[in-house]
């Protein structure tokens, strides 16, 4: 991923608010994407990371939502820009069958979505090829109908046709769900392909933790704002001790053990994460000075320590770890809302 | 890979230019659609095979009808068999007995079956009338054919002599092959006793078929070939926009959602005409008589056709999912079917049935087809422009729907 300038700024967020039916969807939402880069949107359902893409790709009416937003220096606010942007952008939709005609060859379904652009056959052809190639999409089945195709195969014929006119920027939505867990790396290693050959500036919009492997910067969102817009690295670091994680085994784990252990009083800033049935992770400052004192705390407190580990938190980690956070905060707004209302009573 | 010049160009400059890139939009949907149809055999079979299988199928059904079951009747003669002299008033038996000859004319036509004859000339059978009468309410025959009291008389001093047909009217639909049957035994009758001119044949009343052609299948044909037409095309069109689904996914492209509703007009609209071909061709080499112009017909099957592709776009527009198209088409037509005038006369429905009757498509099918092909009609009227009215209402309102319809991918 390359820094650059202004120039290379594809996509441009300015306090992006979403309102359906007074409802707000979206809340003071800001970013920006260099061109290249491929963007993870990660958050559980609700959170708004479609409805954001729905607004960077013209499907949502300018009524529904206000700040300033430019897609490839085009505001999809104005009608006039939709045709414009439309053939800047690409989309991989989640289920392949809302993008592909399954009765129609892989051939011919490119033949279809190019026309839109106005490309000519041969044309759409030979880029078809190349990106089947890229793809691995085996020669054989080019001119065989789609439903004889595998998933897999037909995953990816839809990310060519998401390509076929070059454009600036591929949005990608759930490109892993569906597919099993030995494929989902594949995809993901196409997707990065398919970025470092083309140039092309991607957005994931995702629940697969996993897709941060390749995504230069990760966005998360819930209940539609953006908590975190960084790169994996950067968010990671920012854990308590650049993310390095104690993983603890203990018996007969339940939340009175937790509660035991966030209790450790060398470590105010103390965060656990249960992530099996026995088995926790637990991230704190001065974690080299701090983690025999914590062991001798916990087996002070008739905590049974069966297995220990040290590694460096996965984005996965980062994720659940603000998530949990934000929920904290939400809950001590809630309770301190609570006692305003009972005085005032 | 370069970014390709064709996206960077097509969409920006004058209108003209924009309009150019739509329309080859349009072209490339179209080819779309017909690889998608093409593909779709079943939706083929019934657009194109369907209908001429139809038109075979009651051909031969109605011609099996009229060759294989003879009409029956009873004769009943009223005829005096004397002559009076005018000069000298004396009576004689005439030199020729033209109701035996009447009854070998009814004997010899394979239309025919005489099941009793009854001579109620000079009182011998004075309750003929009524013992014929029992025997028709029984079903044991269709018509009476009665020879007047101076059958004979008239004949042989050169006038036309009387025969009154009294057919069983309880199935109107078969009256008219009792009037061909006993038209065919005094056609018979008059060859055979080279009556000509004496005794003029008028082969068909004004407007009804000619006794060449079969009544049975012409007349079914009024009926069959508007409700075909009609309910093959609506029944075929109900799916096309609901049933896509990258339709939202297209759009996402620079396609617009009325070019592809264009493309799918286009198209149908074709299978129309290939249909309404077909259609016609079987139908005409069956022995379809036509009194007015094939191209007033062909034009006024296309027209209630597009109605119904129109009507059947419109529910796949408004419809959300295939079972609600499913619903509503069945709602459509049932509608459509029990207030075309098939089963009650549109004319003797209240007032406010038949309003909405007359807004419905098929109520214009059967008076324009028939006009066409028993009175010799030309398709343009009322009834045409009516169609032709609900079709661009339907149209207008499939582009409004759609273009307000949100689709998300």
């Amino acid at each position: 991923m390359s820094t650059g300038n202004l120039k290379d700024i594809v996509v441009n967020v300015e306090n992006l608010e979403v309102t359906f039916d007074e409802k707000k969807i979206i809340r003071n939402v800001s970013f920006n994407v260099r061109r290249g880069e491929i963007i993870g949107f990660f958050g559980i359902s609700g959170a708004g990371k479609t409805t954001i893409i729905r607004v960077l790709t013209c499907q949502i009416s300018k009524k529904n939502w206000t700040g300033n937003v430019n897609v490839t220096n085009l505001s999809p606010g104005s009608k006039k820009n939709y045709a414009k942007i439309l053939s800047n952008i690409g989309y991989v939709p989640q289920l392949e069958e809302l993008n592909l005609y399954y009765d129609l060859t892989p051939l011919k379904n490119v033949e279809v979505f190019a026309s839109c652009y106005g490309m000519k056959k041969k044309e759409a052809k030979n880029i078809a090829m190349e990106l089947f190639s890229i793809l691995d999409i085996p020669e054989d089945t080019w001119n065989k109908p789609l439903k004889k195709m595998s998933g897999g195969e037909k995953k990816r014929v839809s990310m060519a046709i998401g390509l076929i006119h070059k454009p600036d920027i591929l949005f990608l939505d759930e490109p892993t769900t569906g597919v099993d867990a030995a494929k989902r790396y594949d995809v993901l290693s196409y997707l990065k392909k398919l970025n470092r050959r083309l140039g092309t500036t991607m957005f994931l919009i995702t629940h697969d933790m996993e897709a941060a492997l390749i995504v230069d910067r990760a966005a998360i969102l819930r209940d539609g704002k953006l908590l975190e817009f960084d790169s994996n690295s950067n968010l990671i670091t920012s854990l308590p001790n650049n993310g390095l994680v104690a993983r603890f085994s203990i018996e007969n784990l339940n939340e009175e053990k937790i509660n035991i252990i966030k209790r450790f009083p060398n470590a105010p800033n103390i965060k656990t994460i249960r992530v099996g049935n026995e088995t926790l992770e637990v991230l704190m400052d001065d974690f080299e000075k701090n983690l025999s004192k914590l062991i001798q705390f916990m087996m002070e407190n008739g905590l049974k320590i069966n297995a220990m580990s040290r590694d460096v938190a996965a984005f996965r980690r980062y994720f659940q770890l603000r998530i949990q956070e934000e929920e904290e905060k939400e809950r001590l707004i809630r309770i301190q809302q609570d006692a305003i209302e009972e005085v005032e009573i | 890979m370069a970014k390709s010049k064709t996206n960077d160009n097509w969409n920006s400059g004058t209108f003209f230019n924009r309009l150019r890139y739509s329309l080859w939009r349009v072209v490339r949907q179209i080819k779309k659609e017909f690889q998608l149809l093409k593909i779709d055999k079943m939706n083929l079979v019934i657009a194109l095979m369907m209908p001429p299988a139809i038109i075979m199928l009651f051909a031969f059904m109605s011609t099996s009808a009229s060759v294989t079951i003879p009409v029956k009747v009873s004769v009943i003669s009223y005829d005096s068999n004397t002559y009076v002299n005018q000069n000298n008033y004396t009576e004689t038996t005439t030199w020729d007995n033209y109701t035996s000859k009447y009854l070998d004319a009814v004997k010899e036509s394979e239309l025919l079956e005489l099941i009793e004859f009854y001579d109620a000339s000079e009182s011998e059978d004075e309750y003929a009338m009524e013992t014929a009468r029992n025997e028709m309410r029984d079903g044991n025959i269709e018509c009476i054919i009665v020879i007047s009291v101076e059958f004979t008389e008239l004949l042989s001093t050169g006038y036309p002599g009387i025969i009154e047909l009294i057919p069983d009217s309880s199935d109107a639909a078969a009256i008219q092959d009792k009037l061909n049957a006993v038209q065919d035994s005094i056609k018979i009758f008059v060859e055979e006793n080279d009556l000509d001119p004496e005794y003029v044949l008028q082969e068909y009343e004004e407007f009804s078929i000619p006794s060449k052609y079969n009544f049975r299948y012409n007349y079914n044909m009024t009926i069959l070939l508007p409700f075909m037409t009609f309910g093959i095309s609506f029944v075929l069109s109900i799916l096309v926009v609901v049933q896509e689904k990258p339709i939202p996914r297209l759009l996402l492209t620079p396609a617009q959602k009325s070019e592809i509703l264009l493309s799918k007009f286009i198209v149908y609209s074709i299978v129309l005409a290939l249909q309404v071909f077909l259609v016609l061709t079987v139908a005409i080499a069956n022995g379809l008589y036509i009194a007015g112009s094939v191209i007033d017909l062909y034009l006024a099957l296309y027209m209630l056709g597009f109605a119904g592709v129109s009507l059947g776009m419109f529910i796949s527009t408004v419809s959300n999912t295939k079972t609600e198209a499913n619903q509503l088409f069945f709602a459509f037509f049932i509608l459509i079917i029990l207030l075309s005038g098939m089963f009650v006369p549109i004319d003797a429905m209240p007032d406010y049935l038949q309003t909405i009757a007359y807004m419905l498509p098929l109520s214009h099918g059967a008076p324009i087809i028939k006009g066409i092909l028993s009175k010799g009609k030309s398709f343009i009227g009322f009834d045409f422009f009516w169609l032709l009215g609900i079709s661009s209402v339907l149209i207008i309102l499939s582009f409004l729907v759609i273009n307000r319809k949100r689709y998300e991918v």
